[in-house]
């Protein structure tokens, strides 16, 4: 097995005095898919976000490549950790515009490359000649890739997809699902997606991480995880 | 001199009582029509008696005396009882707000007044109560309104936006460029009423610091350009205060590291 992207040490976190995590020790591999799956209010998208630090946990440590990912600058961290959220943001303007925000938020601006647009937009199933579309008139199913697209424009090393399907029909969720098997062949992007459609979960592969009030109570490869399918 | 020949016909005590007459009036429809409003009617009517006589009668003392500090101090006043008001009308009240807001309605009126009076007009001695007190009012009037404007927005707009934020967020935004969205709109809806008023001045309205002028016999001309440099003045003010409202109010729904906090929505 490869070298962990990111280890979880006794992670727990509360909300309002409720626990949502509890003592949550879990790793992610480089290259590897993982999937987060179990019944709404496990805190799946709680954990999910706690690796890019839009939440922080109440007790425990997350590290990055070995490093507490607290001694990481922030924006640095979600830089090299993208999400894709379980409704797609789209911001205003074309699907250009769309995908030169990560450009125009550095300090330091980078020059926008057209190929590197295109390849990212192909890379998450969409044509280049999408570029000058109005992003507001993309079909949902569209703009989930487009947000896809956008997340890669910083080159992560991690995607956190929080849903990614759930607002999608059932077959631009399966075409989705294409793109980010591709996404992990290709770029060899570490992949950690949450959901509870259990058809995706098995379609995409890969490690399986099973939770349930904030437990973690079963963690195994997909084939294994879905042979006996009783016990979600 | 121009303007100063026309005679002013003063207003006596007995005036002031007898107009309260149009109140009266106007509370007489208010039952006839079941609004119900004549109490607070009549309270309005002789708090607005009381209040302005009361003005009246501190300018005349601060005119007479002539001191700095006292045209500092009523500035001052004026900025404590605006910022006390615009945190009132809020519905989420913290104790730093009406410092928030003094600080950023000083900074707006203080930048336009200080270049206006100063630099433009430049006013001998440089406190002149007579050009002071009523510049600074009209602006720091204004900027209270544009600042309750402000706040209300951009409390609106963080908590509509709050997936948009989000988005940005995880793409390594700042907490400052997730927000700017809703901090433009924000001071885009403290200036809208500003520069809806420019559009409209003399047409619909004559402005009412104008009319009194032109009423003390001041030429409608020198009534006029004032009433412009008025109208500049108040929109720099409501800019520079709205600016720097929304750019300090965003941040208490922030972290230091650029977490949106979710018990602050």
């Amino acid at each position: 097995m490869n070298k962990p992207k990111i280890e979880l040490h006794k992670i727990e976190k509360n909300k309002n005095g409720i626990a949502i995590l509890k003592d949550i020790n879990l790793k992610f591999f480089s290259g590897k898919k993982h999937i987060l799956i179990g019944p709404s209010g496990a805190g799946k998208t709680t954990l999910l976000r706690l690796l890019n630090r839009m939440e922080e946990p109440t007790f425990g440590v997350i590290l990055y490549d070995g490093e507490n990912i607290k001694d990481i600058p922030v924006l640095e961290l979600r830089r090299r950790v993208g999400m894709v959220f379980q409704i797609p943001i789209i911001f205003d303007g074309t699907v250009k515009d769309n995908l030169t925000v990560p450009y125009r938020l550095r300090v330091i601006s980078h020059p926008v490359k057209q190929d590197e647009l295109t390849k990212n937009l192909e890379l998450s199933g969409l044509q280049s000649d999408f570029l000058e579309r109005k992003a507001s008139e993309l079909s949902v199913g569209e703009k989930q890739r487009l947000t896809v697209a956008r997340a890669l424009i910083n080159k992560p090393d991690v995607l956190l997809l929080d849903e990614p399907t759930s607002a999608l029909d059932h077959a631009a969720g399966i075409k989705l699902l294409d793109s980010i098997k591709e996404l992990n062949e290709v770029l060899g992007l570490t992949i950690i997606m949450v959901t509870h459609q259990l058809e995706y979960a098995s379609l995409l592969g890969g490690r399986v991480i099973h939770l349930v009030n904030g437990t973690i109570v079963r963690e195994q490869e997909s084939e294994d995880f879905f042979l006996n399918s009783e016990i979600i | 001199m121009e303007g100063l020949n026309f005679n002013i016909i003063d207003i006596s005590y007995l005036d002031l009582i007898i107009s309260l007459g149009l109140i009266i009036v106007v509370a007489g429809i208010s039952r006839w029509q079941g609004m119900y409003l004549e109490g607070d009617l009549i309270v309005g009517a002789v708090r607005t008696l009381i209040q302005l006589l009361a003005v009246g009668y501190i300018l005349k003392y601060i005119f007479a005396f002539d001191r700095w500090y006292l045209v500092i101090f009523i500035i001052l006043i004026m900025i404590i009882v605006a910022s006390l008001t615009v945190t009132q009308r809020q519905k989420k009240r913290t104790i730093e707000l009406p410092f928030i807001v003094g600080f950023a309605m000083t900074a707006g009126s203080g930048i336009t007044v200080f270049v206006v009076t100063q630099i433009l007009l430049q006013i001998k001695p440089w406190y002149d109560p007579h050009y002071l007190i009523p510049l600074a009012g009209m602006v720091i009037g204004n900027s209270m309104n544009g600042s309750t404007l402000a706040i209300d927005r951009i409390d609106s707009e963080i908590k509509s936006r709050k997936m948009e934020i989000e988005a940005y967020l995880a793409l390594g935004a700042t907490a400052r460029q997730a927000a700017g969205a809703s901090i433009r709109a924000a001071m885009k809806a403290a200036m809208i009423p500003t520069i809806n008023s420019m559009m409209v001045v003399g047409i619909v309205a004559l402005p009412g610091m104008m009319t009194g002028q032109i009423l003390s016999g001041t030429s409608p001309l020198i009534a006029v350009k004032y009433q412009i440099i008025i109208m500049y003045m108040i929109a720099l003010s409501v800019a520079i205060s709205s600016y720097v409202l929304t750019n300090i109010r965003f941040n208490r729904y922030f972290t230091s590291d650029h977490r949106l906090k979710e018990e602050s929505l």
